[in-house]
C-alpha cells in the first residue's frame, strides 16, 4: 500500500505539465520528421521510401535520441532531484529499507519514460506506413524490444544518480559522448556501448547512404559483428549488474546536501 | 535513549564534531552553539543519515544509519527550508506519514489532527511553494510528529516563527516531553531556548563543552564569578556591607545609575541565603534584584571564552 502509494505520488510528479510538455515535443519529433521528408519526396516528384525512412527515425530518433534522453532525465531524477531539493532527508528518515525507497522511485520513472518512447514509436510508424502499410512496418518489434533499451539505459542512469553529485552532467557526456562515438569506432570497441547491442536486437534496414558517415567510412572492413545471443546476455547483465549495484550503493551512500555539511 | 560514545565525524579535512560522549534522556534537551559548532552534524548523525568517522552513535539501543527500527521510533524536522513544494501540506504530511508506516485507516484523522496541532489547518490545502518560513517550519514539525516518536530531533525550528508561532510550537514539544518522549532541540539563539527547557548539549568547534542543567553548568564555572546586580537607594552602604562578606569579590556601583549595584561571588548559593538577612537586619529597601548570569548567553559566553 505505501509502494502504490508512493509510486503514484511519483507518477504525478514525473507527468507535472513541464515534464508533458517536453515529452511530447519528444513523441512528436519523430512524426513530424516523417512528414516532412514525406512532403519533401512528394514535391520532388521522387518515391517516398517509408520503410527506410521508419528504420532511420526508429534507430537513430526513437532509439538512438527519445529514449536515451528521457531514460537520463527520469531515471537520474530519481535521486539527483530529491537531493537538489534537499527533501531526500524525509525519504531516508523514514522506517522503510532505502532499497525499497529507491525501488519505488524507479518503476515510475521506466513506465513513463517507456509509454513515451511507445508512443513516439507508434506515431513514427504510422506516419511513415499509413493505416493500410502498418502490419509490413517492424513496429510490433520495436515495441517488444523498447522495454529493454528503456530498462539497461534506466538502471545505467540509475547508478549514475546514486553515484554521483550531478548525475545528469555525467549522463549527457555518457549518451551524447560515448554512446554516439563508440558504436562506430573500429573493431571490438562498439562492444563496450550499450547501443550497438541494442541496434543488433531491433535490426534496422538503414539506407546506405544515411550510414556513410565519416566514421564508417574509415573503418568498414574491421567493423565487428555481435551476435544477437551475446546482445542479450549482455543488455540483460547490463540491467541486473547495474540495478544491483544501484541498490547497494543507495543503501549504504550518505546524502547530505552539500551546503549543509 | 541517545548515546554518542566517543564519536567523530570529519568532512575530509574538516571537522564536524570531535571526540564527543554524551547521553541524552527524555524531556527537552538542547543543543546548542554558533553557527558551524557541530550541530547539525551531531544531529545527522542521530537521524542515521550520517556514519561517525570514529566511536559509537546509538539510539534507543541501535546503530541509527539506515536503520528502520531506528526510524519507527524517531521523527525528524531538518534545518533546511525545502519541502515538497508542488504539493500541498496535507499531501506533503501524508505521504511521510505512509512512510512512517501509520495504515490507511488512521492516517486521514491524523493527518488532520497533527496539522491542527501545529496551526496549519487554515493553509494545509494550499500548494507549499506559496508558503511562508513559518508556515514551511510548522509544517516539517507536523511531518515528524505524525508518527508519535518516542525520539524527536528538531534542527532550528524556531526559525521563522512569530511568537505566537513559538509558543504554540514550544507547548507542542512541551507536551510530547510531559509524554516521556525525547526532545532535541537545536539553536544558536540562546534566548529560544532558555524558555524551553534548562538541559544543554553545549558544542563549540565541534567539541562538546558541557552538558546537562544550565544553572549547575553555571555555578560549575569557578573561573568566572557569579555576578548579581541590586538596584537600592542605600547602594553604596548596601556595598560596603556586602565587602565584609569573604564571599563577595568585588562591589560596583552603575556610573550612569547610582542606584544599581553590581557584585561578584565565588559562592551565589551562599550570598543568596546571606542577603535577605542583611537587608532585614539593617532595613534596607531593595527595588530589584537578578542575576545577568543566570541566562544561557552569558553560560555560552563564559564558557566559549568570549
Amino acid at each position: 500500500m505505501i509502494d502504490l502509494y508512493l509510486v503514484r505520488s511519483a507518477l504525478r510528479d514525473l507527468t507535472r505539465t513541464r515534464n508533458l510538455i517536453a515529452a511530447a515535443v519528444l513523441v512528436l519529433a519523430p512524426g513530424l520528421l516523417i512528414w516532412f521528408l514525406r512532403l519533401v519526396a512528394l514535391n520532388r516528384g521522387g518515391q517516398f521510401d517509408y520503410a527506410a525512412v521508419y528504420s532511420l527515425m526508429s534507430e537513430k530518433v526513437v532509439f538512438g535520441f527519445v529514449m536515451v534522453i528521457l531514460s537520463l532525465v527520469f531515471c537520474t531524477s530519481v535521486v539527483a532531484q530529491e537531493v537538489e531539493n534537499k527533501t531526500i532527508v524525509y525519504l531516508l528518515t523514514r522506517p522503510i529499507p532505502r532499497y525499497r525507497i529507491i525501488t519505488v522511485k524507479f518503476v515510475p520513472a521506466l513506465l513513463v519514460t517507456l509509454v513515451t518512447v511507445w508512443t513516439a514509436l507508434i506515431i513514427a510508424a504510422f506516419s511513415a506506413y499509413g493505416l493500410s502499410h502498418i502490419g509490413s512496418s517492424p513496429l510490433k518489434h520495436d515495441l517488444l524490444l523498447a522495454p529493454i533499451g528503456v530498462l539497461a539505459y534506466g538502471t545505467v542512469f540509475l547508478l549514475l544518480t546514486t553515484l554521483l553529485h550531478r548525475p545528469l552532467i555525467y549522463g549527457l557526456l555518457y549518451a551524447f559522448g560515448w554512446e554516439t562515438w563508440v558504436p562506430n569506432m573500429p573493431g571490438s570497441f562498439q562492444r563496450l556501448s550499450l547501443m550497438a547491442y541494442l541496434r543488433v536486437l531491433a535490426p534496422h534496414s538503414t539506407p546506405e547512404a544515411a550510414e556513410a558517415d565519416i566514421t564508417s567510412v574509415l573503418t568498414p572492413q574491421t567493423q565487428d559483428v555481435i551476435s544477437s545471443h551475446i546482445a542479450w546476455v549482455v543488455m540483460i547483465t547490463t540491467i541486473v549488474v547495474a540495478f544491483a549495484l544501484a541498490l547497494y550503493t543507495f543503501s549504504v551512500r550518505e546524502y547530505v546536501p552539500r551546503d549543509a555539511e | 535513549m541517545i548515546e554518542l560514545v566517543n564519536t567523530s565525524r570529519w568532512y575530509g579535512q574538516v571537522i564536524g564534531i570531535n571526540d564527543v560522549t554524551c547521553h541524552v534522556g527524555p524531556g527537552i534537551t538542547a543543543l546548542l552553539g554558533p553557527n558551524g559548532a557541530g550541530k547539525s552534524t551531531m544531529m545527522k548523525l542521530i537521524t542515521g543519515q550520517l556514519r561517525p568517522t570514529t566511536g559509537k552513535v546509538t539510539v534507543l539501543g541501535e546503530k541509527p544509519f539506515a536503520n528502520p527500527n531506528v526510524f519507527r521510533k524517531l521523527g525528524y524536522c531538518p534545518e533546511s527550508e525545502s519541502s515538497y513544494d508542488t504539493m500541498t501540506g496535507r499531501e506533503m504530511v501524508t505521504m511521510l506519514a505512509w512512510m512512517a508506516g501509520l495504515t490507511s485507516s488512521e492516517i486521514p484523522a491524523r493527518v488532520s489532527d497533527t496539522i491542527e496541532h501545529v496551526g496549519m489547518t487554515y493553509a494545509a490545502d494550499r500548494k507549499i511553494g506559496g508558503y511562508s518560513k513559518g508556515m514551511r517550519q510548522r509544517i516539517k514539525i507536523a511531518q515528524g510528529i505524525i508518527h508519535d516518536p518516542d525520539v524527536l530531533l528538531l534542527d532550528e525550528p524556531l526559525n521563522g516563527l512569530d511568537p505566537v508561532a513559538r509558543r504554540e510550537v514550544t507547548g507542542v514539544l512541551h507536551g510530547l516531553a510531559d509524554r516521556g518522549k525525547c526532545v532535541v532541540v537545536s539553536s544558536h539563539i540562546l534566548y529560544e531556548v532558555e524558555q524551553m527547557t534548562q538541559d544543554i548539549l553545549l558544542m563549540h568547534r565541534g567539541r562538546l563543552m558541557a552538558q546537562g542543567d544550565i544553572y549547575q553548568i553555571r555555578s560549575l564555572i569557578d573561573a568566572h564569578p557569579h555576578r548579581i546586580a541590586i538596584t537600592s537607594d542605600y547602594s553604596r552602604k548596601l556595598a560596603s556591607m556586602l565587602l565584609e562578606s569573604p564571599d563577595v569579590l568585588s562591589a560596583r556601583i552603575d556610573a550612569e545609575d547610582a542606584t544599581r549595584l553590581e557584585i561578584e561571588t565565588r559562592n551565589p548559593e551562599k550570598f543568596y541565603a546571606l542577603f535577605p538577612e542583611l537587608v532585614l537586619r539593617n532595613g534596607l529597601t531593595i527595588r530589584r534584584f537578578y542575576s545577568p548570569d543566570n541566562n544561557l548567553e552569558s553560560v555560552f559566553k563564559y564558557l566559549v571564552n568570549e
